[in-house]
């Protein structure tokens, strides 16, 4: 059975994400409108939609990037227009773009995201935090050198450095070989077994399918289905069916 | 604490890439010198009018340079993929700020050593005497410059036509620091007969207080959505 986007408001009495109507524009566009939901804590959801359907910006809002035009998000009962600070200490954020220094290595990358996380940087952890991404024999390579695919691993890795309650995917299995989406799929399943809640946003629906519990559908701004795997595909035959 | 070592991070980071890049330190010393140039030119060999100008002269060049540096404040950010995503680490924003003021005091400093020694020969003045006061002089005209230019960069960093907003919002909030540094190396160099420098350089600490006060406090502001 399908759950309405409207269920998604009453159901557990502290989740970890609590949006209520919320709506962001940019000029005369809205990116998003009267978007409510929420996500459990240590739950997994998973974002689709196609291009320009707010997946994104949604993220940037509970990121605290971007200010609700309209409406507002809880974050572990933090306004994200208000209590931004708070949110930030818990939440950590996968980019599409990248936020890295090409002229820096990446050992250096993960030293400087260490010390602006309060983390006094270990070298030992530094490596570690390499290590599981793969990238221990780049540790001394400039950036501007990394493949794409090598730039989301240290993206990863820097992800990895402190604890999080909240961990915000966008595309996180783009640009990632066979070995990369399974890395990707082993931190993420890191993260649910230290009871960290993740939302990702993603266009590969097959490998989201996998570590989602929830899938929330949207499309030009609008929340359209909030649903777990077995539902979506259920719906997804019942249409190809009806179309047959 | 958690501020001294964010703002160590952001200062050191910087730093590090302008150390490896070399982009803009070296173009900043030579655009100094340049200019220099051009006014030793344009004014002609008259030595006295040159000792007369100088301290306007070198203030000047300073503020033409200095405005490069400022430009590039928050390049290394727009170029990793956007100064936003530098609030996404906990804690204080602030630490952006002072980080960024502290980078661009030290390329400012860095740009002076070398701009006060090719003033006083091509102006024909003989600085040396007056190396400490000159020293006292810059230091506060720079913190000055760049604690009100950082502000300002970072007020323009989503401008588009930003390269034009920055030098005409951040002269005329300079005005009262160029011209007490103006003056009081004026004084220093020239002589002071009148008992005046201690009156600008009073103004210039003055300058460096309380706008350090009020951009440290308000610059979080300048960085929301």
């Amino acid at each position: 059975m399908t759950t309405s986007p409207a269920d998604g408001h009453a159901s557990s009495p502290s989740p970890a994400i609590r949006a209520r109507d919320l709506s962001r524009r940019f000029g005369h566009r809205w990116a998003l409108r009267e978007v409510s939901l929420e996500v459990k804590l240590g739950e997994t959801l998973a974002l689709f939609g196609p291009n320009g359907a707010g997946k994104t910006t949604l993220l940037r809002v509970f990121a605290t990037l971007l200010r609700p035009t309209l409406g507002d998000a809880e974050i572990f009962g933090h306004s994200v227009r208000r209590e931004t600070a708070a949110i930030r200490a818990r939440t950590g954020l996968l980019t599409a773009t990248g936020f890295l220094y090409d002229d820096l290595t990446a050992l250096e990358n993960l030293r400087f995201a260490s010390l602006m996380s309060g983390i006094r940087p270990q070298p030992a952890h530094l490596e570690t935090s390499l290590a599981r991404v793969g990238l221990s024999e780049a540790a001394g390579m400039r950036v501007r050198a990394f493949s794409t695919g090598m730039r989301r691993r240290l993206e990863l890795a820097r992800l990895l450095l402190r604890p999080l309650d909240l961990v915000l995917l966008d595309e996180p299995f783009i640009s990632l070989d066979s070995d990369g989406v399974e890395l990707v799929t082993r931190v993420l399943g890191k993260f649910r077994e230290a009871g960290a809640t993740v939302v990702l946003a993603s266009h590969q629906h097959a490998d989201a399918y996998k570590a989602a519990d929830r899938i929330a559908l949207l499309r030009n701004g609008r929340l359209e289905a909030l649903e777990t795997p077995a539902e979506a595909r259920a719906r997804l035959e019942t249409l190809a069916t009806s179309r047959r | 604490m958690d501020l001294a070592i964010r703002t160590w991070a952001i200062f050191w980071k910087d730093l590090l890439i302008e150390l490896r890049t070399k982009q803009g330190l070296n173009a900043m010393v030579f655009f100094a010198a340049l200019v220099l140039f051009l006014f030793s030119f344009a004014i002609g060999p008259d030595a006295a009018l040159l000792r007369q100008l100088a301290g306007g002269l070198i203030w000047v060049g300073i503020a033409f340079t200095g405005t490069l540096s400022l430009g590039r404040t928050f390049q290394t950010e727009e170029l990793a993929g956007g100064l936003q995503y530098l609030q996404l680490y906990p804690g204080e924003i602030r630490a952006i700020y002072l980080g960024k003021v502290l980078g661009n005091l030290t390329v400012l400093l860095a740009v002076e050593a070398v701009l006060f020694p090719a003033a006083g020969v091509l102006f024909q003045l003989d600085l040396w005497p007056h190396a400490p006061g000159l020293i006292g002089i810059a230091v506060l005209g720079s913190i000055g410059f760049s604690v009100i230019g950082t502000f300002y960069a970072a007020l323009t960093v989503h401008l588009r036509a930003r390269e034009l907003m920055l030098p005409l919002l951040v002269f005329p909030a300079l005005v009262p620091l160029l011209l007490a540094a103006v003056n009081a190396t004026g004084a220093l160099v020239l002589g002071d007969a009148m008992g005046r420098m201690a009156g600008w350089v009073r103004l210039l600490v003055a300058f460096d207080i309380i706008f350090f006060v009020v951009c440290t406090w308000i610059f979080p502001v300048v960085l929301e959505d």
